[in-house]
């Protein structure tokens, strides 16, 4: 492919340095500056940003160099010229699953480190016996901290995001969330520590598991009594890969053939105890709720499912919320695939006594969410070029008109990958239309799909069907003799 | 001006071509014309059951003589309607023209006497369709015979033979057909179907047929066929999709005939690998099992699992195996199979991921769209096995025969076995994970042919509608002279 150097511009190149190294800095933290950029400067300095990663990550990322070099890419003279380096998500769980299986963590170390600029070659897992030992490693003697999640078809897919991506990540969310768009920032909001509400798990490997973590040193500073998270234990990701299994096995007609091995076996009395006490956390966490943080600046962010069911579950306790009017409700997330019920919003307005809950579109692949507008369009951040491909040919649709394509998206902030992901989502952008809300960032439409729904059954167990596939592992596992 | 082709509904012995609305092909690539289904929906299905009667007025042999001569008619060259069907069919079809071609140019030969006599004679048993097949049992003379049905049959569009072959079983089992037509495959029953019109129009055989196209899941043309009073039998070949939505009118009255999504897989001995010719063979007896129509039929494999071990010479033999599969795929004449007509662009996109973990995979070709050879190193599958399409194949290595049969399920449709020594241990455990048809590696399409009973699911057996007659022999006391201790109602 024929490639045609672009020009430099050393102030583009300044300017894409700073949003590349230190992106909410370099904006001053300022929401409304950030998502109200012109869209020409923003696309020169991202493309200015795409050829300066790309220098950089081929040196240092070997998936990456070989995907340029079998493509003779070595320079992106426009937006679109990027498409043949995003990679499908699918490149994240390409290793053998029986190498899970059997435990041999070293060799999947080995193909992990072809997908991270880290080098993480040092470490010594010859001992992990589990999914849970192996990242726990990983994290506590590399920057990285995997993001692992679970597929229906019994895989097992691994994201060697680094912590830094986290914290940026959650940087985003407090500087999109917390400040009121048209207006500059207010001291508190970017100083204060404020209480972070998370009905999800105290730890873990997969987004529901780390997400409470980052967010207890982003928007409470670090301090715990400012996090209130409703699951006291780790989310194991061990137990959402058996339960992926199961799901396969199952839609095999066997679910008797999937092999447990003995480090899950002896954890499970542990496990059991936790799902045990799942429902009396859930009420102690609405409860704590309640009485420590009335009239407190709150930001209660989960999935639409699990804030819906300590909701509901206050609400039939005879509770509800009362908290400052600075306070942001957001769910939403990985819903899809799994039936939320009619009355979701009724039930966490009512619930938190708010008049509106946001969401945001995000993944465990990208740094950047886009938090949805009063005009219901996810907004993109400005550092992350988003892309529809045509399902048929995969090739960008134009950057005009409206148009619906696969998802795909160059997040430049990526610290620990290389940040061109192909993603499974199909999204809508009206390329022409700027949004009512004011921002003239890029607008994603509300209506979000998974390609393979539309093309016939789906692969992901998503962030809200993460509870009930945690519920039957754990069923099959105490079904088991021994 | 472009011609758009017209999807012909031909009503017991009436070619409709009014009303034409127009309906997209799949893909967007064709769009076609079809007469509006609301106008001709309560033509489609048999008024009464009564009106199956005059199908008893001909002879197995009579029936026989019918096909042969619309046999005849079918030859491509003086057949106007197959011509102008195969015209359109090569925009609308998933393989390619060479494919198509020799599809059509076959056509004829599914009609020949003696074929038919075998298939219906292998698959019912001429005799439990002419008449009642008796036997004395426990003091009764029990007679079954086989009747036929009023079957709608939503046919597939991966092959044209799909709807001659309705046709034929329709006709031999005395049965009153309804065929759906597929998009992707919307003139060709249509076309054989007015060639009966031009040679019989009268015929019972020609009057028990009804073809005609409307969208799959179009309730309003549904809700008024499916019903009991019109039909006893949906026979549905496709997907899980398709299949899943016709579950919505099955009730009681009417029974579903599933031809389920199947995927077949082979089972290669080690000692393939000992030799160069050994190896060359099993290579060209695996190409014809994947790539043979361009691996559209569910009878082709997906998966090759070879007892080579999972150790570095295992694996490297197993990758000589697969170069040698891929050159042995090329080599196949065209009409057997071609580079695909268009290569599933999530498909490429999967495969080309797996070019990066080299240390767990090799790919072998498909860099042009023509087909590739996935070669797991470990004893994995590839994590999209159930999509693989358009001549990609994955072949894995295996330590033990037990960790192929792990994989053989109850969406097994065929196995190819090579070499015969493995057989018997093959199909016995493999059927009794599911595997339903266990064939010579190399002859999954060279075989007996569509005219065999195609898989376990025995679509001719369960078409057709089992009566039962019943009369007591002498000597049986009836109840209104028997003691107590006699009668033996249960028994």
């Amino acid at each position: 492919m024929a490639t045609i150097a672009p020009s430099h511009d050393t102030a583009i190149e300044r300017e894409a340095l700073g949003w590349m190294s230190d992106p909410y800095g370099h904006f001053d933290y300022n929401n409304t500056r950030i998502h109200t950029l012109p869209r020409e400067e923003v696309e020169a300095v991202q493309l200015a940003a795409m050829n300066l990663r790309l220098a950089e990550r081929r040196q240092q990322v070997q998936v990456l160099a070989k995907l340029a070099d079998t493509q003779g890419i070595t320079s992106l003279a426009s937006l679109d010229d990027m498409a043949p380096l995003l990679m499908p998500h699918d490149i994240y769980k390409s290793y053998p699953v029986s190498l899970l299986a059997k435990q041999k963590f070293a060799q999947i170390n080995s193909w992990l480190s072809r997908l991270t600029r880290h080098d993480i070659s040092g470490v010594d897992v010859s001992d992990c016996d589990s999914i849970d030992s192996w990242l726990t490693r990983l994290r506590d003697e590399t920057p990285l901290d995997v993001g692992a999640s679970s597929g229906s078809s019994g895989t097992c897919s691994f994201y060697p995001k680094s912590k830094l991506d986290y914290r940026l990540s959650m940087t985003g969310m407090r500087v999109q969330l917390a400040q009121k768009f048209g207006q500059a920032p207010q001291p508190g909001d970017l100083d204060d520590k404020i209480h972070a509400i998370i009905p999800l798990y105290r730890d873990g490997h997969a987004s529901m598991g780390a997400f409470g973590k980052y967010s207890c040193e982003v928007f409470a500073k670090g301090d715990p009594a400012y996090w209130h998270y409703a699951f006291d234990f780790k989310l194991s990701s061990d137990l959402m890969w058996l339960a992926a299994r199961l799901r396969a096995a199952k839609a095999r007609g066997d679910a008797s053939q999937v092999d447990v091995p003995a480090s899950l076996l002896a954890r499970r009395d542990e496990w059991e105890q936790a799902q045990k006490d799942m429902p009396n956390q859930q009420l102690a966490f609405v409860n704590r709720m309640i009485s420590e943080l009335q009239g407190q600046r709150v930001f209660v962010m989960s999935t639409s499912n699990l804030l819906y069911a300590a909701a509901r579950r206050g609400l039939e306790e005879g509770l509800s919320g009362v908290f400052a009017p600075n306070s942001v409700f957001m769910g939403g997330g990985g819903a899809k695939g799994v039936p939320l019920p009619d009355d979701l919003e009724e039930v966490i307005c009512k619930f938190f006594n708010t008049d509106r809950m946001i969401s945001a579109y995000g993944m465990t692949e990208m740094n950047s969410f886009s938090v949805q507008c009063d005009h219901d369009r996810y907004h993109v951040l400005p550092w992350v070029t988003v892309f529809l491909l045509d399902l048929d040919s995969g090739q960008p649709l134009p950057r005009h008109g409206k148009q619906t394509g696969r998802a795909a998206f160059f997040d430049m902030t990526a610290d620990s990958c290389w940040g061109g992901l192909i993603t499974g989502d199909l999204i809508t952008i009206d390329w022409d239309h700027p949004c009512e809300c004011g921002r003239s960032s890029v607008g994603i439409e509300k209506k979000i799909n998974r390609v393979s729904e539309i093309q016939g059954g789906d692969d992901k167990i998503s962030c809200a069907a993460t509870p009930a596939a945690q519920a039957e592992a754990m069923d099959f596992l105490t079904g088991l003799e021994g | 001006m472009t011609i758009r082709p017209i999807s012909y509904a031909v009503l017991r012995g009436q070619v409709i071509e009014s009303d034409l609305i127009e309906f997209g092909g799949r893909g967007g690539d064709i769009s076609f014309l079809a007469p509006d289904p609301a106008k001709i929906v309560d033509r489609i299905p048999l008024a009464s059951p009564r009106l199956m009667e005059d199908l008893y007025t001909l002879s197995f042999e009579d029936i026989l003589d019918y096909l042969a001569e619309l046999g005849t008619k079918l030859e491509l060259k003086d057949n106007p309607y197959l011509q102008e069907a195969l015209e359109y069919s090569y925009a609308t079809a998933p393989t390619t023209k060479p494919i198509m071609d020799s599809f059509f140019h076959d056509m004829p030969f599914m009609f020949d006497k003696e074929r038919i006599r075998g298939m219906v004679d292998f698959n019912i048993g001429i005799d439990h369709l002419e008449g009642w097949v008796e036997k004395a049992i426990n003091g009764s003379k029990v007679g079954i015979r086989a009747y036929g049905a009023r079957t709608l049959h939503i046919v597939a569009g991966n092959g044209p033979v799909l709807g001659a072959l309705t046709v034929l079983r329709g006709a031999v089992t005395r049965g009153d057909t309804i065929v759906k037509v597929p998009s992707n495959d919307p003139f060709t029953t249509g076309a054989i179907a007015r060639t009966m019109v031009d040679m019989a129009p009268d015929h019972p055989l020609t009057k028990h047929l009804a073809v005609a196209y409307w969208r799959g899941g179009d309730e309003a043309v549904e809700n008024r066929i499916y019903q009991p009073h019109n039909i006893e039998k949906i026979c549905a070949w496709g997907g899980f999709a398709s299949v899943k939505h016709v579950t919505k009118y099955i009730q009681p009255g009417i029974e579903l005939i599933s031809l389920d999504p199947k995927r077949s897989a082979s089972i290669v001995g080690g000692e393939a690998l000992d030799s160069p010719a050994l190896m060359q063979e099993a290579a060209s007896r695996i190409a014809c099992d994947f790539a043979v129509g361009n691996q559209t039929a569910c009878a082709a494999a997906r998966m090759v699992y070879v007892l080579c071990g999972t150790d570095d010479d295992g694996v490297e033999r197993l990758k000589e195996l697969g170069r040698l599969a891929y050159e042995a795929m090329l080599k196949l004449p065209e009409v057997l199979t071609t580079k695909p007509k268009r290569y599933d662009p999530s498909l490429k996109s999967q495969v080309d991921t797996l070019r990066y973990s080299p240390d767990f995979y090799t790919v072998i070709g498909g860099e042009q769209g023509e087909g590739a050879v996935i070669v797991s190193h470990t004893a994995d599958r590839v994590d999209f096995w159930e999509f693989l399409a358009d001549r990609t194949v994955n072949l894995i290595p295996v330590d033990t025969l037990d960790e192929v049969l792990d994989v053989i399920d109850a969406y097994t449709q065929t196995v190819g076995i090579f070499p015969e020594s493995l057989r018997e241990v093959v199909r016995h455990k493999g059927a009794l994970h599911g595997g339903q048809r266990f064939v010579a590696l190399g002859y999954a399409f060279n075989g007996p042919g569509l005219v065999g009973p195609q898989d376990g699911i025995e679509p001719m057996r369960r078409i057709v509608k089992w009566i039962i007659s019943e009369e007591p022999l002498p000597g049986r006391v009836p109840f209104w002279e028997a003691t107590a201790e006699q009668i033996k109602v249960v028994a």
